[in-house]
């Protein structure tokens, strides 16, 4: 990877002593944390000179984010530093938000009592019937509970939270989730794939084994739904994985997981040639600013294979369609993004100038088998970036 | 005012008023007499500048101090004002021996009973609430000739439950004696209206006293407020007392009952009532009695105001008026002292939303004690708070919890900006702080959706 950070070469290697993350800690630590500011809150109450004490969380936002371009490794990532914003139950505009992050801190803390784990819509629902007036959309839910992970500095998942099983794996892999159980074998699960659970302990602990070469990130799950149902990882040996979209934080771990096992299989994203799917295979490859405590530790070495500029003779001149307003907002974040290396900006740049997109369908116009011999062709020569 | 002694006595005032025929005249004439032992004997000059309604006929006052032998006897003739004219000193009547001291005032007046009677009723409600210093109940017969016929009797009698001990602060008297005005509705009933109020909990009392340093301009003066909120129960409709939500402000000077001056109407006006979570609509003024009319006041509560302005000195020729100022801030004081005694009264409607919340908050509080199975974490917790670990339930706890937030956001308010600290960060310190947390889509994120 070419170092292109110019003046902040220097800082590099001392990037990481500002580095905010969340630890991931076992049931009791985390419930500790919690009864810990239960006390620091009433001791505060009682004190002579009794307040309300503020949560300080640290930020999420663009400005705390900093960049660490890996040196030895070949994996950069974003991560947030030790900026705060302050939540005040005195200032009225902060107020429910503080509240709410007391109510999602006491429903955490039952269900690490209870042993369980939960994912982010169940808890969704069992805030919207205690407290109808708090909650009342998912979006809150999610922010009240990265309020508590910036708050505790625990990973969401310490906090009895699972990611919900939205990824998909299929191919030349074998997983053993369970000892004892029948390993499951990716390649014979028919053409929708073996789900990748929410559970990151549980992904943690499987076992992989696998003959692939190549680990392929599919961007929507119609096109892996495709690959899948044509077999192509029986012609290119390859694992296909997707998030059906925005990566979520289990798919991440799992891809970081296999690429951790098999450190020499190269990772290949396939994505619309549009900002939003570039803004996916770099949230793969980065992690993101919203989970920037957790994120930056499932970063990986992905490259971008296709839908690419260089492609866009191979597509009829009907299917480039122009860029949404949304495609705009995303392209001019990721511009003026530290981490963007400079093929992928002239990628963007070209999006933003034709002021047009394509989608990975407009590949079927050569036939429907079409696919799996462009991903061939471009592997073989080499052309991934 | 340095009052004798022998105050501690009570004292009675009884108003006489009966009608005597004035065969030749369509007027009915009557005749007021007071007789007062007030063991001082009032000063000849205080009747100087009596200023009478042209009803009033004339005046007849005896006064005798206790060292006097004799009664001395005078009558004022309202119609004179040149001043050495006006009072006429009459023959003195011997003492016999008895050893008492007071002054009584006996007036003519025509008019009509009905017409007459109710101020009079009011002056005394009034004056009630400001004798209560000088210990004194008072009774109005009114009877309608000279036989004995109906006569109707009004009596205003100082509440001996409450009544503070004769070294009490002017302050505290006068605080005494709205509260109990309060709870007979304006002194209408002998004793406190028992639908409306259990108990004397249910008032909430902010006082002040103020004061102007005597300086060339003025003599030193003092400003007395006292502001009684009662939250009458909502269930209650048997009592008849209306319930507008108006608020009366009495006004004081010098210790007796008097109109409110353009200074203090003003000052009423200038008070930023919107930061006690209050708007005030208007200020009105209605057969002397002045009222202050709210906006979406709820009908279950209502706020009494009293000011008393009296002179450092007394007594003092000097009529004089206490500063729009001290007035404005005698008020503003009152209104801060009741915030400060009383959580969650008088806040801001930015106080009152945070509020809001405070409930849920207290419930997750109390779940988190309560659901841990650490039972030192719940120990300490209850220690903290004051609660003994053994028998303590989790209503109390939540319930305590509750009240002491709320209070914690009451004095917070009450605090003026600069000495407004930031509080305490639950854990760690802000190295560098940022702009408070804005409740908005995260900046930054490259793809904005549900973060799953």
């Amino acid at each position: 990877m070419e170092d292109d950070s110019g003046g902040l070469s220097s800082m590099k290697f001392f990037s990481d002593q500002n580095t905010s993350y969340a630890d991931i800690l076992p049931p009791h630590e985390a419930r500790a944390r919690i009864e810990v500011s239960v006390l620091n809150l009433l001791r505060a109450l009682k004190s002579p000179d009794p307040s309300i004490s503020d949560l300080s969380l640290i930020n999420r936002k663009r400005s705390n984010s900093c960049v660490n371009q890996g040196v030895l490794t070949d994996v950069s990532y974003v991560f947030l530093s030790s900026s705060f914003t302050k939540s005040s139950l005195t200032n009225a505009k902060t107020a429910k938000a503080f509240v709410r992050v007391w109510k999602v801190m006491e429903m955490c803390f039952q269900i690490l009592l209870q042993e369980k784990r939960v994912t982010q819509r169940e808890l969704f629902y069992k805030l919207l019937c205690d407290s109808p007036d708090l909650f009342s959309s998912q979006i809150e839910v999610n922010r009240s509970v990265q309020d508590v992970v910036a708050l505790l500095r625990c990973s969401r998942y310490s906090l009895g939270i699972m990611a919900s099983t939205r990824g998909l794996v299929a191919g030349r892999l074998s997983l053993q989730q369970e000892p004892g159980k029948e390993p499951v074998d990716c390649s014979a699960c028919g053409s929708s794939g073996f789900a990748i659970s929410g559970d990151l302990n549980l992904l943690d602990n499987t076992i992989m084994t696998s003959d692939a070469r190549y680990i392929i990130l599919v961007e929507k799950h119609a096109i892996f739904h495709r690959l899948v149902e044509d077999r192509v990882f029986n012609h290119i040996p390859c694992v296909f994985i997707t998030a059906k979209g925005y990566p979520d934080i289990a798919t991440r771990f799992f891809l970081h997981r296999i690429s951790k096992t098999f450190p020499d299989l190269p990772i290949l994203a396939l994505v619309d040639w549009n900002p939003a799917g570039l803004a996916i295979l770099c949230t793969f490859k980065f992690g993101s600013i919203g989970m920037g405590l957790e994120a930056y530790r499932y970063a990986c070495n992905v490259k971008w294979i296709g839908l690419r500029g260089d492609d866009l003779s191979l597509i009829p001149e009907e299917s480039l369609v122009p860029l949404k307003a949304k495609d705009s907002q995303i392209a001019k974040s990721l511009l003026s993004s530290k981490i963007l290396q400079e093929n992928y900006r002239e990628e963007l740049s070209l999006m933003v100038e034709t002021g047009k997109r394509a989608e990975i369908e407009a590949l079927y116009c050569h036939g429907y088998n079409y696919l799996g011999k462009y991903i061939a062709t471009k592997i073989v020569q080499g052309k991934y970036i | 005012m340095i009052l004798p002694s022998h105050l501690f006595r009570v004292i009675s005032l009884s108003l006489l008023l009966y009608r005597k025929l004035n065969l030749s005249s369509s007027l009915n004439w009557y005749d007021l007499s007071t007789v007062a032992d007030t063991g001082i004997g009032s000063n000849l000059g205080e009747f100087q500048d009596l200023r009478c309604p042209r009803e009033l006929n004339g005046a007849k006052i005896w006064v005798a101090g206790f060292s006097d032998d004799e009664v001395f006897c005078y009558h004022i003739n309202l119609d004179e004002y040149i001043s050495n004219k006006r009072i006429k000193r009459q023959p003195s009547q011997p003492k016999s021996g008895a050893n008492f001291s007071g002054t009584e005032v006996s007036l003519s007046v025509s008019g009509s009973m009905d017409l007459l009677v109710p101020p009079i009723i009011t002056f005394f409600q009034k004056v009630c609430l400001l004798f209560r210093i000088l210990n004194v109940t008072m009774d109005l017969m009114v009877k309608p000739g000279a036989s004995p016929g109906i006569q109707t009797q009004y009596v205003f009698v100082v509440n001996a439950d409450e009544t503070p001990c004769f070294t009490a602060s002017n302050l505290q008297q006068l605080t005494s004696g709205l509260k109990d005005y309060v709870l007979r509705h304006g002194n209408c009933l002998d004793m406190m209206c028992d639908h409306c109020f259990s108990d004397r909990e249910h008032l909430k009392v902010g006082s002040v006293t103020a004061c102007h340093d005597e300086n060339r301009k003025r003599p030193g003066g003092t400003m007395e407020v006292v502001i009684v909120i009662s939250d009458l129960l909502e269930t209650t409709r048997q009592c008849s007392r209306s319930r507008d939500g108006k608020t009366e402000v009495l006004y004081f000077d010098n210790f007796s009952p008097s109109p409110i001056p353009q200074v203090a109407l003003s000052a009423l006006q200038k008070i930023d009532w919107k930061s006690y979570g209050l708007i005030l609509a208007s200020v009105n003024e209605q057969d002397g009695h002045v009222f202050l009319e709210w906006e979406n006041f709820p009908s279950y509560v209502q706020i009494h105001i009293a000011l008393h302005w009296y002179h450092n000195k007394y007594p003092t020729r000097q009529k004089t008026e206490p500063g729009i100022n001290l007035v404005k801030n005698g008020i503003k004081s009152a209104l801060d002292n009741l915030k400060a005694k009383h959580e969650g009264f008088l806040l801001s409607s930015h106080a009152r939303k945070i509020c809001s919340y405070v409930p849920d908050l207290a419930r997750s509080l109390a779940g988190l004690i309560f659901s841990s199975t650490d039972i030192d974490f719940q120990g300490d917790c209850l220690s903290v708070l004051g609660f003994q670990p053994q028998e303590v339930e989790r209503e109390a706890v939540e319930d305590y919890i509750q009240r002491k937030i709320v209070a914690v956001i009451g004095m917070n308010e009450s605090k003026t900006q600069k000495d407004q600290e930031a509080a305490p960060f639950l854990f760690f310190e802000g190295e560098s702080e940022t702009s408070y947390f804005e409740d908005e889509e995260i900046e930054g994120e490259y793809y904005p959706s549900s973060l799953e």
